[in-house]
């Protein structure tokens, strides 16, 4: 998934957050965006993944403006892990099947053994499909939600935040598998605050202040 | 036969207002002025209303009567935006074309087939009944429609977690519209399960004092109490279905 962001600008509430940003992100790529809060890291994620509209300037999709796209298909293949995790006051096995209730979603759904096999793998060997998700602790969240878009397969995946409640052990696992993810060949746009050195891969630094994304020597 | 009432003993009526109005000062309630204001009000609109009425019955022209109509739920609308303060979406013009389709209909259901009244438009009939409809659903529609808005906004995050993941708006909101139309039907739920234990209904009240009997108005007031119900139903589902769509983009994008 090739995406193109040309002269993006975006203002809200009177503000101006981006200032003509261009970029190009090729299919595989590994972005790391640092920036002091509130400099538009989060507002810059909501627009690859549509939720916001930029002020002015075009989104490119595979070749294609993003209005062009179907909005639930792109926005299933350009996932958007929310900096909050966000959970429903239903079970674990609800809040991972979330993504496979809408009309855009794939028929076949993630059997019992997937989904515990994926808890497994982010160090939630103490939660149940059964249990209350709105019980779990920040940390959980962050990775249960993280699970939930993996489980819908995206091509691209834009992180706000990733492991930012997460202990140093979950938080390792956490950026291995984005890692893996990435060499598997998924595109991923990770935005933090928190010091991060992929050992797998070879990450593109850029930083978002002033409205400017400028990227760094590697 | 029913019994004028004659000026004096109208002007009479004064006497319950001096007697709040004595209350208001003797407990410093500061409720004079809007005493005076509303007593006002009530003799003057009211006058205005017995006039307009008398005028549209003697002509009795089906356009009339629905202009007449037409003319009170746009005060009905106009009195639900300034109860629902809503400043991003604009919510006048979608909730008076939802409420003059849905209420008219209804209205015109009820005189022409149940009440059968030729012709269905007779404006003693069709006024006062579709007054009911558009009075109660004011309600009903106020609810839904404070009722979405603080929903959306207080569920921003779940919603545009769905959204993220694909989702449409409408599936997004499933659960939320399901909520503000509920929160919308309860209190007409509710007098249909309370009616005639807890009062006597207004219209039942007037038919009788009317001279009616009181079987007859017993047989109104259901027809009344059903009627309300389904313009409430029919009112909230439209109305809020309408201003959930304003509250997003064409992408599927929150506005609210």
């Amino acid at each position: 998934m090739k995406i193109d962001l040309k002269n993006i600008s975006l203002s809200l509430d009177g503000k101006q957050l981006l200032d003509q940003v261009s970029l190009s992100v090729g299919r595989g790529d590994f972005l790391l965006v640092r920036g002091p809060s509130g400099s538009g890291k989060t507002s810059f994620l909501r627009l690859i993944n549509r939720l916001n509209e930029p002020t002015s300037g075009e989104i490119i999709v595979d070749g294609k403006s993003i209005a062009d796209h179907s909005v639930t298909a792109l926005r299933r293949q350009i996932a958007y892990l929310q900096q909050t995790p966000v959970t429903l006051d239903s079970s674990v096995r609800e809040n991972l099947l979330l993504g496979f209730g809408f009309r855009a979603a794939e028929k076949s759904i993630p059997g019992d053994d997937a989904l515990n096999a994926m808890l497994r793998d982010f160090l939630l060997t103490d939660v149940t499909l059964r249990d209350d998700a709105s019980n779990l602790s920040v940390g959980q969240k962050q990775r249960l939600a993280l699970i939930r878009i993996l489980l819908t397969k995206p091509s691209a995946l834009l992180c706000d935040e990733p492991t930012s409640a997460l202990d140093p052990d979950s938080r390792r696992v956490v950026e291995h598998k984005l890692e893996s993810l990435n060499q598997d060949g998924m595109t991923i746009v990770c935005v933090t605050h928190l010091d991060y050195t992929p050992e797998k891969i070879t990450p593109r630094r850029f930083t978002l202040e002033g409205g400017q994304l400028t990227e760094n020597q590697r | 036969m029913v019994l004028d009432i004659g000026p004096i003993q109208l002007a009479l009526c004064l006497v319950f207002i001096l007697v709040a109005g004595t209350g208001s000062v003797l407990l410093k309630l500061g409720l004079e002025r809007d005493l005076a204001w509303g007593t006002f009000r009530t003799f003057a609109q009211l006058a205005i209303l017995g006039y307009v009425l008398k005028f549209i019955f003697d002509i009795s022209q089906a356009w009339l009567v629905l202009l007449l109509f037409a003319f009170m739920v746009f005060w009905a609308a106009h009195a639900i935006r300034g109860r629902v303060k809503e400043d991003t979406i604009p919510i006048f013009i979608p909730t008076y074309i939802s409420m003059v389709s849905s209420f008219t209909l209804v209205s015109i259901l009820v005189t022409s087939t149940i009440v059968q009244v030729k012709p269905w438009y007779t404006p003693q009939y069709f006024i006062p009944l579709g007054g009911m409809i558009i009075g109660n659903s004011m309600n009903a529609i106020t609810i839904s429609l404070d009722r979405i808005f603080n929903e959306l906004r207080g569920q921003r995050d779940r919603i545009e977690l769905s959204l993220s993941l694909g989702a449409t708006y409408q599936e997004a909101t499933t659960s939320i519209l399901r909520d503000t139309i509920k929160a919308g039907m309860i209190p007409s739920i509710n007098s249909m399960m309370t009616v005639g234990l807890v009062s006597i209904p207004g219209m039942m009240t007037g038919q009788i004092l009317a001279g009616s009997d009181p079987i007859i108005a017993i047989k109104y007031q259901i027809v009344v109490m059903l009627m309300l119900v389904a313009s409430a139903a029919i009112g909230s589902m439209l109305v809020v279905h309408v201003i959930r769509r304003r509250c997003f983009t064409r992408a599927h994008q929150m506005i609210v």
